[in-house]
């Protein structure tokens, strides 16, 4: 079936696959993994926060976020993004801010809402008889928080948010779509190059999915490690 | 697929049931079943010869053997953990065993040939959790499995269905869902579902543990007179009232292992094995 | 910022000869719509049956389910489609592959299927939990009422699961729904590639965008409303 497909073509780009495409793409989930991270923390605080128009403004941000695709807001913050360099720095022409930074910004504040649904569930699965425990012990709201409700939350959490993290690494395969070189990006430029489509599409689907299969089987062995027994 | 040697009973069979009874409320009613048929074959309702169990490394049940005559009440006690419930799931077959065999009204539970739904279909079983099917009203519940599996016309089985839902004192409720329902309700309905299939045996597998104690009662009150109707019961049940008023043997287990089966009176009379005085001390004392 | 708006422009011909830019967004949201309802037919029965393997007590039941599960988790979408598109009819028999390829509205069908079977991954994991979430004793309450596997299934376990599992996929019915903008990169003009195309011809990015925006967020809000009613057509009385 495989006879006229040349799979050479693949140990000849290699350097170029991973060198290039895949460290940007990694870099690419490392650094809004974290920003996502970070900025979704604050989300769910907004949303816990019980302060009005803070927890709005929050859940606004989260679900409109969550009800576009991904390839929308990725188009949006690639011409939205020089205008606001350009606001933020006053400057009267639009500021080039290179496609990469703009696929940070987007990934970033895309995932973010995620992750902050995720921070959200989490603490609010801790049972309400726990808090009620802890204060009836004399623990004080912050107490309560730090010793009894994040230790828990965080173990329920941890395997969730790295799992968002596997699709966050598949997303950004999504970058395609602004001409970028990312591991996909990569694959279809030699793909178009040398017209093998089949041997590199195939060789980036087996990538994606060793790398992926590898690691979502990590996060259950971790998760029955960190799991708490009821 | 005919390889029971009683035939299930069809559509439209002529029960006592299933005639037109008065549409009274309450227990007493009339019987709950047809008084069990004189043996068509000889010997026992339900034989259990030697019956092994192993869930991994870990063996739960060890050479069981007792049997069940027709139109006989046996209770089945032990401490929990023991395999009573287990064993009573063996006859079954809802759960497999490795060693020995099961005979229920002479079709052999673990034989390649034997159609083991049509085989569970003559089998009543109640169960802990009652296990009524949330998502159907009362009727369906009681009417879906004759349709589906006995093959009923919706129009026998609702009027079997309902008519047992008389007799158990329920028919006020045929419209509602399980979930509006008290769990002594619930189990009652349990009961008028098995027995909805004309079952040839009844198991009960701790039909009143979940129950809250002032609903025991009520659900007792229908195994007794299905009991006095003559319907061959075997009951996994810590309920020793039950057991002195109706059982005509009792069977302890421990440890996966049948430590007594006597009569009831020589049962609650004298226990032979020291095991059996301690549990029954235990569940007596309080 | 030294934009110019210009909200006049949905009414304005598109540079397509037929209609304004308005039309070419609803025709865009039609094709999303159309996309998404088709896919999810296929997404739910398939995933449904996926699901149910993996609850079979058949360990060869449980390894195809597994397998067609982490197959089509861990394989990014946009490499999926590209599989569906440029490598299916390549390595297909050539007359069949050739046929496939002159498919008008092959990337259509193409995003059809591929979002199908990608999404019936998600349906399956619902569909599994689902009946895993339910007592044990539904299953053996069943089968002692005589059902076969397959009864015990059609009428005790999966109108429970379903119910259970409404609101989640509802969830995957509209990650499905915003996934059919994947399929922009195989030609499919669906509403994010037709915002992108009237950015590119008008050069009014914010406009074409907030329309994008306005449509994929109403379209939520009536699925949303549908799930509700929905569910509430469905809910058992005392259920919780």
């Amino acid at each position: 079936m495989f006879s006229n497909f040349d799979f050479s073509v693949i140990a000849a780009s290699l350097p170029y696959l991973f060198g290039q495409g895949m460290v940007f793409t990694l870099t690419l989930t490392a650094l809004a993994a974290t920003g996502g991270i970070v900025f979704g923390t604050g989300l769910a605080m907004m949303r816990l926060s019980g302060i009005p128009g803070v927890t709005q403004a929050a859940k606004l941000y989260v679900e409109l976020m969550r009800s576009l695709p991904l390839v929308l807001v990725i188009f949006w913050f690639y011409f939205l993004v020089p205008y606001i360099g350009a606001w933020v720095t006053g400057s009267a022409t639009p500021i080039q801010v290179g496609a990469f930074a703009s696929a940070l910004v987007t990934f970033t504040l895309f995932e973010a809402a995620y992750f902050a649904e995720i921070m959200r569930a989490g603490i609010q699965s801790i049972a309400k008889g726990q808090s009620a425990a802890a204060s009836a012990l004399g623990m004080s709201y912050w107490q309560t928080m730090r010793l009894v409700v994040l230790p828990q939350a965080l173990r329920n959490m941890l395997p969730l948010l790295l799992t968002q993290t596997i699709v966050l690494f598949q997303d950004t395969s999504l970058v395609y779509v602004l001409s970028l070189t990312d591991f996909m990006g990569a694959a279809s430029k030699v793909a178009q190059r040398d017209g093998r489509l089949v041997e590199m599409y195939l060789f980036a689907a087996l990538v994606y999915f060793a790398v992926c299969f590898t690691a979502s089987w990590l996060v259950r062995r971790l998760q029955t490690r960190v799991a708490i027994i009821r | 697929m005919t390889s029971t040697p009683m035939p299930a009973p069809a559509a439209g069979t002529p029960t006592a049931n299933a005639s037109e009874a008065p549409a009274d409320e309450g227990l007493r009613a009339g019987p709950l079943v047809t008084p069990a048929p004189a043996p068509a074959t000889a010997g026992s309702m339900i034989a259990i010869e030697g019956v092994s169990k192993w869930y991994g490394d870990f063996k739960v049940l060890t050479g069981c053997s007792t049997r069940v005559a027709r139109g006989e009440v046996v209770v089945v006690c032990g401490p929990s953990g023991s395999g009573k419930s287990t064993l009573i799931k063996c006859v079954n077959a809802l759960e497999p065993f490795q060693e020995g065999q099961i005979t229920v009204d002479g079709t052999r539970v673990k034989d390649r040939g034997t159609n083991l739904p049509k085989l569970r279909a003559r089998v009543g079983m109640v169960f802990q959790h009652f296990e009524l099917f949330p998502h159907l009203s009362i009727t369906d519940n009681l009417t879906i499995a004759q349709r589906k599996v006995l093959g009923r016309s919706g129009e026998d089985a609702r009027k079997r269905g309902l008519d047992l839902l008389d007799r158990v004192g329920l028919s006020a409720h045929a419209k509602k869902f399980p979930g509006q329902l008290s769990g002594g309700q619930q189990q009652r309905v349990a009961i008028a579902r098995a027995l909805a299939m004309n079952p040839v045996v009844m198991l009960f597998d701790e039909p009143t543990s979940a129950l809250d104690p002032e609903m025991v009662g009520e659900v007792l009150d229908v195994m007794v007179e299905l009991a006095r109707d003559g319907m061959t019961m075997m009951v996994v049940t810590h309920e020793m009232g039950f057991a002195r008023k109706v059982a005509d043997r009792v069977i302890f287990m421990d440890r996966g292992e049948i430590v007594e089966d006597a009569t009831k009176d020589a049962f609650f009379g004298q226990p032979r094995s020291e095991r059996a005085q301690q549990f029954l001390s235990k569940i007596l004392a309080h | 910022m030294n934009y110019t708006w210009n909200w006049g422009i949905f009414l304005e011909p598109s540079p397509e000869g037929v209609g304004t830019y308005a039309d070419m967004l609803l025709s865009g949201l039609s094709w999303t719509i159309a996309t998404a309802l088709c896919s999810w037919v296929i997404a739910f029965g398939l995933g449904s049956v996926i699901g149910v393997l993996r609850t079979l007590p058949s360990k060869t039941a449980n390894a195809v389910g597994t397998a067609y599960v982490e197959l089509f988790r861990n394989v990014p979408l946009l490499v999926q489609m590209f599989l569906w598109y440029f490598v299916l009819p390549e390595v297909l028999p050539t007359e069949i592959g050739t046929a496939v390829k002159q498919l008008p509205d092959a990337p259509f069908y193409t995003a059809v299927l591929c979002l199908g079977f990608f999404t019936a991954s998600r349906v399956a994991e619902q569909v599994r939990a689902g009946i895993q979430s339910l007592p044990r004793g539904q299953r053996l309450a069943g089968t002692a009422l005589g059902f076969t596997v397959a009864q015990t299934y059609r009428y005790v376990l999966l109108p429970n699961a379903y119910r259970i599992i409404l609101p989640p996929l509802t969830s995957e019915f509209l990650n499905n729904l915003k996934n059919t903008s994947v399929a922009l990169t195989i030609g499919l003009l669906e509403l994010t590639a037709r915002a992108r195309s009237m950015q590119e011809f008008s050069f009014q990015v914010f406009e074409a965008f907030t329309a994008a925006t306005i449509l994929y967020v109403l379209i939520n809000l009536v699925v949303i409303a549908g799930a509700t009613l929905l569910e509430r057509a469905v809910a058992v009385p005392g259920g919780r």
